[in-house]
């Protein structure tokens, strides 16, 4: 049974090996793709079921008993993080065929993709801090075959910044676990929480802390560390970009949750200090969006305070603040692939990427500018909508630790995301119909959009189904000694 | 002598940095390989040094180094060199392509 | 009630469908059932026995989010206005608007709102309130942006959405922080815990966002300048949201929530205090406007001020009128807004500057703008409601006692001449507005461009029964008093009872006061063109719509300076400052927690050979910075690498020496082939400057991770996990070799993925060669 666990990492690495063969045959490809992810998509919500019924899942790689060989733990924070990945990712699959460029396709992008979901799905799953740099080495990998696919000059050279900044994160990466096996001794996560509470987290070991949410808050793009994350998410095709923004960042904000819930603990200075990083992101990263015309990177930007609020909910580690950074996760995983799907649609269907030149869409893509306008009402978390219920929950962590500060910062930072994003509304598709313009087919393009739209509405309609998982998250993300005892058995 | 490695391994990791702050992509590339250098002196170094055989089981031996921190390492410079030839084949391409290898021509804040 | 109020959204679902088929019947028809109903379904309510009743319906339990409909007679009075008001708009937009316009979507919008607003009244949920105000904000940015072709619309409703939502952030604070310490998401729950809000230490903060919520909502100064520009709107919509109910919505937010603060000196303060000023200013600019619906905005604007000012001097009398002027303030600007709509479409322009001597071309709506502006104007006649409110807004501000020393005091003594000023403007925009539509026009130039009719009696029915609604009010003023406001009144305070209201009761001093009005008010309204200089001066250019204005600008233009002063694109700034904060960052913690320790019991000893090598490496390591030729760079390079190897050998791990043997040739060799055909690297010619920062970057980490490093190995505490794996290494692994047995058998899935990474870099390298060469080939 515990073999299941494996298979949301396993099944997209075949795909991606045996869609390799067909790269050069589109449809072929094209179909695997699709019935890959959607058998993907199957095990892992099986998988998700399974563990809320039952229990975690611990699955010991070839039978040897943890701490010693690595483990896979799918427990609720990880299933329903895998369980997004796979909804949001199915549906840049269905899109990509009609976004992306045959040539792009034809070189591995199916591949890329699948192996970027293995990796990603992989540091969901591993409960070994080495085996989660490999993954990270996995999931950036696939990231750089994705963002140089077919590229040009700018697309060549903003990859390679994004490249050299990540590579040098994970080499501070692997020497931190290094510096971790030093003294605790071990590199498996359950184990390394133990240990670490037997020694009530000497100083040493808090620095080494600060320097590991250093390496993750790099890749999760928080203030001040996000300035590879914007150009280089504007310049691959935007199914990418989508993927990118859903994706990446997550994996690093999920990791510091982990590693902050697990391992360390957050005390009143980190907790003062991450709250300072939250407030920060949501701040800088709404004003990066308002400094720009072009809509690709003002989505880009708008990746940031999200991070941030997340991180807000890690720091104040009670049920709410949990529970809320688990919903937030879930929330902006679908809504920002939603998102830059949509602008990649706008930006296919006008031509252009600079918001002074478009104006009027809404004559010739109705469709698209209601699902824009309702994906900005949910971005900006404004209720019904799924970005309500995280954020509400947040705001309420928030006042029971006596964070006021921080409530203003996360509400003034909604309304500057909602100007922002309305902007590219106002002005795109407002305004007077031009005669001259002649607009291209987007058929089939808006299905897999408005399917992530109403994920999104469910889950803030309907967070009655949903709310009670998410807080049986929190609360188990607050006691530690279950997933120490899941592993470790003892 | 673990403490001269820790310090050796701090130098590189300078170096490396150093060179990574200059314009020219050559000396970030080289920059980069000096820093994988000092990160798997560390991991090797935080097993400690010399306090046994090589771990390769031989009778009569109890006493072997510490084999994770190598095994960790392998895996390590096989992904570093993975990530290495990349990050050389795109700034060849890039370098190509834009015609220039300062990275302060690269920075893309011109109208484009 | 659920259904009722939720049944608006439900059936805005269908329209789009209405619209298919295309039948000659004008949407309106359909549409204006539904207000129709809601208000003959809850009038059944109104009587003398009527009592509150409470509704639940779970929606999402789990965080208390349900929906309580919760109906007093302050609700009643809310929902009766929604429905009434709304059924008459309707009515009247099937007149306004004709089958070109986009009907369905505009319903759709209208619908949406309704329900909204029933929401917001009936809620007793706070969260589901919210839900419900946010949702007006929306309906409201749609409805202004109808006409989005018009730039002024664009502007209007991103102006109008960003200042309600702002206001309705504000509010969701206060609810939650509210919600926190009281534990119940219920109004009615808060107001009996009222104690637990005013005894905590957030109490001002709530309060300012509790109230930052009203008075954006409704258009208090300075958040006013939105309803102005909301006109754009078509004009159904501008009588429906932007006069009789969304923006009251503010005025039922303060009083719903008046148990919980009033007896907050501090809330008297504010509210008092933004309510008058509100009113003198709206009423002092509505004299300067041209455009008519501009004049009916600030003059809404002023009214909204009165009422609030009312509901902050919070006594008996004041509560009552301030229920009072919200039902008459609904009737006669209703009627004018849609007068005004009437004036624009039967002469083409709502500029009063072009318009005059309607009088006899348009008798019937110049009749019903009589009977709406002369209310509206406060005049002592006994048919007119404005009147009786207006009246006993005088008789509660001089009735104000001041119970303490200090602002409340100073407030308490300039409040009835204040009240008095805003009035006198009042009634002289009311004279403006009647006598400039339907009186003689100054301008010698003047001429009607086209030929005037009397609007479709369409048209006429709605704002005719408004003014009638006026009247019988005026008449009877008595009439709705025991059975419907006095419910309102005493669900906001349970004293404020009214035996009756009377047209005369002797030269009283509020009577005076309404004296003073009509008399200052006449003579200023005469000399009007002699001192409208005055708006020159004040407030001239400066004005709060051009702060709202420029701080748009200054977000858009300094957060694009900003942000490209640090997001230059250079690696080297994003370096410098992403190493910067962590080695300083780290450093602090490291200071702070104590985590430096060095420990030189358990090292292993020095040799001459270890040394050698790793001052060798150090060398090679500095060179690197210092040569100017590709190869020798490379090669450099390289040495460091096979000095590593050495050291790899030395400390007895051969399987590492060989691998890393291989590697580091084969990258020399890659390096080698990616930049021989290159430029040489050039001398640099950094500043000094740059150098130092540089250095300061690159030893600071370096001496990091040096620290760490070493307290890392000082401060191990427990047996390493690796002894377990040479003991199974040979029995359980069967391999010898105790690393090849961990890297293929114990972390073989670290091995599976190290070597996809591989495939994936080499795929990588393909394509980024293959497909430079296609392009080339083409």
């Amino acid at each position: 049974m515990s073999n299941l666990v494996v298979l949301p990492i396993i099944i997209p690495l075949l795909a991606g090996i045996i869609i390799a063969f067909f790269h050069k045959k589109l449809p072929i490809a094209r179909a695997l793709s699709k019935i890959f992810i959607v058998i993907n998509l199957i095990v892992a919500a099986y998988v998700t079921y399974l563990v809320f019924t039952n229990g975690m899942i611990v699955l010991e790689t070839g039978s040897w008993q943890a701490p010693y060989g690595i483990v896979f733990v799918a427990d609720p924070l990880s299933v329903i993080l895998v369980l997004t990945t796979n909804i949001l990712t199915t549906a840049c699959l269905f899109i990509a065929p009609k976004l992306v460029s045959d040539v792009r396709e034809k070189y591995y992008f199916y591949t890329f993709t699948f192996l970027l979901v293995s990796g990603v799905s992989g540091a969901f799953l591993t409960g070994d801090l080495f085996n989660l740099f490999v993954f990270f080495e996995v999931l950036l990998m696939a990231s750089y075959g994705l963002i140089v696919l077919g590229g040009g000059k700018v697309q060549l050279r903003e990859s390679l910044k994004y490249l050299l900044i990540n590579l040098f994160s994970s080499i501070i990466f692997v020497t931190t676990v290094a510096f971790l096996y030093a003294v605790v001794g071990t590199v498996n996560m359950a184990h390394i929480a133990e240990r670490v509470q037997e020694v009530e987290q000497t100083g040493v070991l808090t620095t080494i802390g600060i320097v590991l949410f250093f390496v993750f808050a790099t890749k999760a793009a928080l203030f001040p560390l996000y300035y590879w994350m914007p150009k280089s998410y504007t310049v691959p095709n935007p199914v990418v970009s989508a993927l990118f923004g859903a994706l990446l960042t997550k994996v690093g904000i999920y990791s510091i949750m982990r590693i902050y819930t697990l391992i360390f603990v957050t005390d009143e200075l980190t907790s003062k200090f991450f709250i300072i990083i939250a407030g920060l992101s949501m701040l800088f990263g709404v004003i990066g969006a308002l400094s720009t015309n072009d809509i690709k990177l003002l989505m880009s930007y708008n990746v940031i305070p999200s991070i941030g609020f997340i991180l807000l909910g890690i720091a104040l580690a009670n049920e709410n603040g949990l529970g809320g950074a688990t919903y937030y996760l879930m929330h902006d995983m679908i809504i920002k692939t939603a998102l830059f799907l949509i602008i990649g649609v706008i930006v296919y269907a006008a031509g252009t990427a600079d918001l002074r030149k478009l104006g009027g869409l809404i004559h010739y893509y109705p469709g698209l500018g209601w699902s824009l306008f309702i994906a900005t009402v949910v971005l900006a978390g404004i209720p019904p909508l799924s970005g309500f219920i995280g954020k509400l929950l947040l705001l309420r962590g928030s006042v029971e630790n006596g964070e006021i500060i921080i409530i203003i910062v996360a509400l003034l930072s909604s309304l500057l995301i909602l100007y922002s994003v309305m902007k590219i509304f106002i002005q795109g598709f407002w305004g007077e119909k031009d005669a001259s313009f002649k607009p291209v087919s987007i058929r089939g393009m808006l299905a897999p959009i408005i399917g992530l739209l109403a994920v999104s509405v469910f889950l803030g309609i309907g967070a009655e189904f949903v709310y009670p998982y998410i807080n049986e998250v929190a609360v188990y993300l607050l006691d530690p000694e279950i997933y120490i005892q899941a592993v470790l058995k003892e | 002598m673990e403490i001269i490695i820790c310090i050796l391994a701090g130098i590189l990791f300078a170096t490396g940095v150093y060179n990574i702050l200059q314009k020219q992509l050559l000396r970030i590339a080289i920059g980069t390989g000096l820093i994988s250098h000092a990160a798997h002196l560390f991991i090797l170094t935080m097993g400690k040094l010399k306090r046994g055989q090589p771990p390769i089981i031989e009778e009569g031996i109890t006493n072997y180094t510490d084999p994770l921190p190598h095994a960790l390492i392998l895996t390590s410079i096989v992904i570093s060199f993975g990530v290495t030839s990349v990050v050389l084949v795109l700034a060849y391409r890039t370098i190509n392509e834009n015609k220039t290898d300062n990275m302060d021509q690269l920075r893309g804040n011109e109208y484009e | 009630m659920i259904f009722a109020a939720l049944a608006p959204l439900f059936i805005a679902l269908f329209i789009p469908l209405l619209s298919k088929i295309k039948a000659k019947i004008h949407t309106g028809f359909f549409v204006l059932l539904v207000p129709l109903f809601i208000f003959l379904y809850f009038i059944q309510f109104v009587g003398l026995d009527f009592t509150p009743v409470l509704q639940t319906y779970q929606w999402i339990p789990s965080l208390h989010i349900n929906f309580d409909f919760y109906l007093d007679g302050l609700s009643l009075l809310f929902v009766l206005l929604i429905s009434g008001i709304g059924t008459l708009v309707v009515l009247y937009s099937i007149f306004y608007l004709n089958y070109k316009e986009r009907l369905h979507e505009f319903y759709v919008y209208l619908l949406m709102f309704m329900s909204a607003m029933l929401g917001i009244v009936l809620s007793d949920n706070v969260f589901v309130l919210y839900t419900f105000w946010e949702l007006t904000s929306f309906s409201s940015f749609l409805l202004i942006g109808y006409w989005h072709f018009k730039d002024r619309s664009r502007y209007g409703a991103l102006k109008s959405m960003l200042i309600t939502v702002l206001g309705g952030l504000s509010l969701l604070g206060a609810f939650v922080i509210m919600y926190v310490l009281t534990g119940t998401a219920s109004i009615q729950g808060m107001i009996n815990q009222a104690d637990i809000i005013l005894n905590s230490s957030y109490l001002p903060l709530i309060l300012v966002l509790v109230l930052l919520g009203a008075f954006t909502k409704s258009a208090q100064f300075p958040f006013h300048i939105w309803l102005p520009d909301a006109m754009e709107a078509p004009t159904p919509v501008s009588a429906y949201l932007h006069s009789a109910t969304m923006v009251k919505a503010g005025l039922y937010l303060v009083a719903r929530f008046f148990p919980v603060f009033s007896s907050y000196e501090w809330f008297f303060i504010t509210v008092t205090t933004f309510g008058i000023i509100t009113l003198c200013w709206g009423s002092f600019m509505a004299v300067r406007q041209t455009d008519l619906k501009a004049i009916l905005a600030f003059s809404t604007i002023s009214q909204l001020g009165m009422i609030m000012a009312m509901l902050g001097f919070g006594t008996d009398v004041a509560i009552f009128a301030a229920v009072f002027h919200i039902l008459n303030h609904a009737t006669f600007k209703g009627s004018l807004f849609m007068v005004a709509g009437i004036i624009d479409v039967q002469t083409g322009t709502r500029d009063i500057r072009q318009l005059g001597k309607l009088f006899t071309l348009m008798p019937i709506t110049a009749t019903l703008a009589f009977f709406g502006t002369f209310s509206m104007a406060g005049v002592p006649l006994p048919f007119l409601n404005g009147f009786y409110s207006k009246e006993l807004f005088f008789e509660s501000a001089i009735a104000l006692q001041a119970q303490s020393t200090g602002i409340a005091s100073v407030l308490v003594t300039i409040v009835p001449y204040l009240a008095v000023a805003g009035s006198i403007f009042t009634f002289v925009y009311s004279m403006y507005l009647f006598f400039g539509l339907f009186g003689r026009n100054k301008n010698k130039q003047f001429n009607l461009r086209q030929k005037i009719k009397e609007a479709p009696i369409g048209m006429l029915i709605s704002p005719a029964i408004l003014v009638l609604g006026v009247i019988i009010i005026g008449l009877v003023p008595n009439l709705f008093n025991q059975s419907f406001l006095q419910h309102a009144a005493t669900s906001i305070r349970s004293t404020a009872t009214m035996e009756s209201v009377s047209f005369w009761h002797g030269f009283s001093t509020p009577f005076i006061m309404s004296l003073v009005v009509v008399i200052v008010g006449a003579i200023l309204f005469i000399t009007l063109s002699k001192w409208q200089k005055v708006y020159d001066v004040f407030p001239g250019k400066w004005s709060f719509n051009r702060v709202y204005d420029r701080s748009l600008e200054t977000l858009d233009t300094s957060s694009a300076k900003w942000t490209n002063f640090y997001m230059n694109g250079s690696v080297r700034t994003y370096m410098s400052l992403i190493l910067g904060t962590l080695f300083t960052i780290s450093f602090v913690f490291m200071y702070i927690t104590d985590g430096f320790s060095i420990d030189f019991s358990d090292l292993a000893p020095v040799t001459i050979l270890e040394v050698v090598v790793v001052l060798s490496i150090i060398v090679a390591a500095v060179g690197t910075i210092f040569t100017n030729n590709n190869v020798a760079a490379i090669l450099i390079l390289g040495i460091t690498g096979y000095g590593v190897t050495i050291l790899f050998v030395l400390y007895r791990a051969p399987d590492l020496a060989l691998t890393q043997l291989v590697i580091e040739t084969i990258t020399v060799t890659l390096f080698l082939l990616c930049f021989y055909h290159f430029p040489n690297l050039k001398k640099r010619t950094e500043s000094v400057t740059t150098k130092s920062v540089n250095l300061i970057i690159s030893v600071g980490f370096g001496l990091l991770m040096t620290m760490i490093g070493i307290s890392a190995y000082s401060g191990n505490a427990f047996a390493k996990i690796s002894d377990y794996f040479i003991e199974t290494s040979l029995p359980i692994g069967d391999g010898k070799n105790i690393v090849n047995v961990i890297l293929v058998d114990m972390r073989g899935i670290d091995t599976l993925f190290e070597i996809t990474v591989l495939g994936l870099a080499g795929l990588t390298v393909f394509s980024l060669i293959k497909l430079k060469n296609d392009k080339e080939a083409k």
